[in-house]
């Protein structure tokens, strides 16, 4: 058994439509995850049901030995960042990060050295005595941080913690959250909508569509080999066509081109997808046996360091990025070819 | 939400002490009894036609509503040129103004029915009909002010501007660029005005007198010497002009705008 | 010429209040002060007379307790309200509005209804064995505050909603993730923010019970006078103008007084974050 577990999560605001249905995760201690996907796709909703701020219509929800699924929010002991921050705005940096401590009835002596060694732990002493409409978002968003942090929660909780922040600052603080989240060994939920964030910080990721969880593994592999076509146009494959099996790791296209592969799909009828910079391009016929297709030019853009083709296959419109200058130009003839170990069937 | 037991309860309970006693109002209006009884015995609409049929409740009726709308449609026309102004750069002491403009509000209505009696009234000897017109027209105008003024300062003022540098005289662009922007926060004032001026009692009780008595002027006199179910028939049917008024404010600009 | 025209266009109805409201005023309230000689000698044995003293103090104590019991059944069940579904709190506030915009007079006959000696209360308290003679409830210091509570709680409601519904939803989670219960969270989160609502709202209430005529008339009889009434009879039954005038200074001045006490509570609370960043 897993540290974590949310077994057979069911929930509906209105009895028909489930928001999330029979969702099912597990975490190792120390664990920093991620639930990433669309906004409405029950990732958030996820949060609150681990939380506590939401009560699931069925299934359980365990952290260690102990069932949760039905203890209140305020006694689950779960820190929380909330996507607004949510800082209480009638109270000073120091009151706000206090508040929590104060419930818990500790001494005052012991408040304040808490209090103090977090203050300076997320750089925020010298703010203390100031009330939030007074700081910066990136400060508002270290307040909400060290709130959180300092009641020494069994799980921390983060509600698309940068999203308010601009990118910059953004690529900052993940980094910083990542550096706290390691030294503090603290057990992490972490919600976004943004896959290189996700990625980044992760140790694994929950990529989630309509209230199901698509896949559950480390970013490099899902990064590497995404199981389902959600997955896939998610983090950026954008090319996807039919193929037919013939054999184990042999397959054709829709206009008969022979595709070899090193994955294999159960299926007789599949999808293989590929991303755009792993497509390769060539002014002439490689004469190889397989995995080549003739197209022609349509569109070209300049993206920086590479150019980008939108080139018309007989399997349709195919997105390419090619680094060779000068490159190609509209209406131009090309072999477009794809590399085996690079093809996905989703 | 998740669910609150206390507290819905007690919203409930509140909820139940602001209806139950208008309830029991409507129910003792068709009760046969000549005195008021709760519970009814029998049933009777009696009541209702006795209220139609009393000459100083309809005149009192006639009269409220002259006075609110003659007050109100004054208060419009002084109050919406007078809010624009306010919102306009360049008026020195604006602040002042508008505030003297709201005093109405401040001072005590029946301070402001028995200064208007007695220096109006007695003193210069105008007719009490223009004193209560006046006095309505007082109470009124800090409505308009307030309402027709907030939404003028939202309103965003470059779309004034083009109208000028379209052509449009000062005047043509407000008649026909704000005017028509600000046309549901003006019926909200006036809605507003009318009830409150309606509904008025400390201002209409001094500036009342021989055949000069609004409704609920009328009313109150009424219920000092009686008690029977005319009264809870003339509140009915009061009850369900406003929750006419309501339902036509709802569905010209919602309710949720005008409070 | 064009930077007169504002002021042309505010001409007639600062006329009119000068005219008609500050005239007037001015007019009644200066020979209280001036009599030949400047002095407060009106003022003073106004204040002398106890029974004058006792409808100023009763003034008092009514609207302290009207705001007080306000605030107390108005903060839940704003928070109620709040916390609801739009289509709810539509509801709910066309609900609470409706009796705000109900003749005053017809609120305070409910009353009479209710509380006089053969009234709905006397008879259900003698039904259930709790009396056997029917209590003097009408035309008490105890029925002014009844329907003066039930005048102006609606104001209250509506005023504390428009503050509440603003209130991010969130901040009352986060004060539950950190450890607070709903009900501490409402007490230590919730109450503080809503206190400009609430100050508000108090003003409303004070102010109005303070001034309100058709209660204490219909509800509080001859014995029970409140500054209100005791200025018209002063004025129309007695004859009395310079008492009148006494009162009606008084009371404006002690409107002025505690809208201005109540503004200086709501800056000293509301403390938080006066300069932005």
């Amino acid at each position: 058994m897993s540290f974590v577990d949310l077994k057979n999560i069911r929930v509906s605001y209105d009895g028909k439509n489930n928001i999330l249905k029979e969702l099912n995760l597990s975490m190792e201690k120390g664990e920093l995850i991620s639930l990433l996907g669309p906004s409405g796709c029950g990732k958030t909703t996820t949060l609150r049901v681990i939380a506590g701020l939401i009560e699931p219509n069925d299934g359980t929800f365990t952290v260690g030995d102990s069932n949760l699924t039905k203890v209140p929010v305020h006694k689950r002991n779960f820190g929380m960042v909330f996507q607004s921050y949510a800082l209480f705005p009638h109270l000073t940096v120091r009151e706000n990060v206090g508040f929590g401590l104060k419930l818990r009835k500790e001494k005052k002596e012991v408040i304040e050295k808490k209090v103090q060694a977090i203050l300076e732990a997320t750089d925020l002493s010298h703010y203390a005595e100031r009330y939030p409409k007074q700081l910066s978002g990136g400060q508002r968003q270290r307040v909400a941080l060290a709130r959180a942090l300092v009641i020494e929660p069994q799980l921390l909780l983060l509600d698309e913690p940068l999203s308010n922040l601009d990118a910059k600052l953004r690529i900052s603080m993940r980094i910083e959250i990542k550096r706290i989240q390691r030294k503090l060994g603290i057990t992490t939920v972490f919600v976004t909508h943004d896959q290189e964030e996700c990625f980044s910080i992760s140790d694994k990721v929950a990529v989630m569509n309509n209230g199901v969880i698509e896949q559950y593994d480390s970013p490099e592999e899902i990064y590497k080999n995404p199981k389902t076509e959600f997955v896939a146009r998610f983090i950026g494959f954008e090319n996807f066509f039919a193929l037919t099996k013939q054999d184990t790791h042999t397959y054709t296209t829709s206009d008969g081109t022979l595709i070899e592969t090193v994955h294999s799909a159960g299926r007789q009828q599949t999808t293989g997808t590929i991303r755009p910079d792993d497509i390769l391009l060539s002014a002439h016929d490689q004469e190889i046996p397989s995995n080549s297709l003739a197209g022609t030019i349509r569109v070209r853009t300049f993206l920086g360091k590479s150019y980008q083709y939108e080139v018309e296959t007989s399997i349709g419109k195919l997105l390419v990025n090619d680094v060779q200058v000068p490159g190609y130009q509209v209406g131009d003839k090309v072999f477009v070819v794809i590399p085996k170990e690079k093809l996905i069937l989703v | 939400m998740r669910k609150q037991r206390g507290l819905s309860i007690f919203a409930g309970a509140v909820f139940a002490f602001l209806f139950i006693p208008l309830i029991i109002i409507t129910i003792t209006a068709f009760g046969e009894n000549p005195t008021i009884q709760f519970p009814i015995t029998g049933f009777t609409f009696q009541w209702f036609t006795a209220v139609f049929e009393n000459q100083s409740f309809m005149d009192s009726f006639l009269l409220s509503l002259e006075v609110s709308l003659l007050a109100t449609l004054l208060a419009l026309i002084i109050g919406i040129p007078a809010a624009y102004a306010l919102t306009r750069q360049g008026v020195k002491g604006k602040s002042w103004i508008k505030s003297f403009f709201l005093s109405p509000t401040i001072i005590p209505g029946v301070v402001v029915g028995y200064s208007l009696f007695q220096f109006i009234v007695i003193r210069l000897q105008i007719p009490l009909f223009t004193g209560l017109l006046l006095g309505h027209f007082l109470i009124s105008l800090p409505y308009i002010i307030r309402v027709v003024g907030s939404s003028l300062e939202q309103l965003d003022f470059s779309i004034e501007e083009v109208a000028w540098t379209l052509g449009s005289t000062k005047f043509k662009a407000f008649i026909s660029i704000v005017l028509p922007n600000i046309s549901s926060s003006i019926f909200a004032s006036f809605m507003l005005a009318f009830i409150n001026s309606f509904n008025n009692i400390p201002v209409s009780q001094f500036l009342s007198g021989p055949g000069i008595s609004t409704l609920p002027t009328t009313l109150m006199n009424y219920i000092e010497y009686n008690y029977n179910p005319v009264v809870s028939a003339l509140s009915v049917l009061l009850m369900l002009g406003t929750i006419i008024l309501m339902f036509l404010i709802e569905k010209t600009l919602g309710l949720a705008k005008v409070v | 010429m064009s930077k007169k025209i504002p002021y042309l266009i505010l001409a007639p109805g600062l006329i009119l209040l000068v005219f008609f409201l500050l005239i007037p005023l001015v007019s009644v309230i200066w020979p209280t002060f001036y009599n030949g000689t400047l002095s407060f000698d009106s003022y003073i044995s106004f204040f002398k007379d106890t029974y004058n003293f006792g409808i100023f103090i009763r003034t008092i104590r009514v609207s302290i307790i009207v705001t007080v019991m306000c605030i107390i059944l108005g903060v839940p069940t704003a928070y109620f309200i709040a916390g609801t579904s739009a289509k709810w709190r539509g509801l709910l506030m066309a609900l609470t509005l409706f009796p705000m915009l109900t003749n005053s007079v017809i609120r305070s006959f409910a009353w009479i209804n209710l509380l006089g000696q053969n009234g709905v209360v006397n008879k259900l308290l003698a039904s259930i064995g709790i009396i056997s003679k029917p209590l003097t409830l009408l035309y008490t210091e105890f029925s002014i505050i009844i329907g003066s509570i039930y005048l102006f709680l609606p104001i209250l409601i509506i005023t504390l909603v428009g503050v509440m519904e603003n209130i991010n939803p969130e901040i009352m989670e986060a004060a539950e993730t950190l450890g607070a219960s709903r009900i501490k969270a409402f007490i230590k989160v919730v109450l503080p923010l809503s206190i400009p609502g609430i100050i508000v709202g108090s003003i409303l209430v004070f102010t109005g019970t303070l001034t309100a005529y058709t209660t204490p008339q219909l509800l509080g009889g001859n014995r029970n006078m409140m500054l209100s009434t005791f200025l018209y009879q002063n004025a129309m039954t007695l004859g009395n103008w310079e008492d009148a005038s006494v009162i009606a200074l008084i009371m404006i001045v002690t409107t002025l007084i505690v809208m201005k006490g109540f503004n200086l509570i709501a800056n000293r609370i509301d403390k938080r974050g006066e300069q932005d960043a």
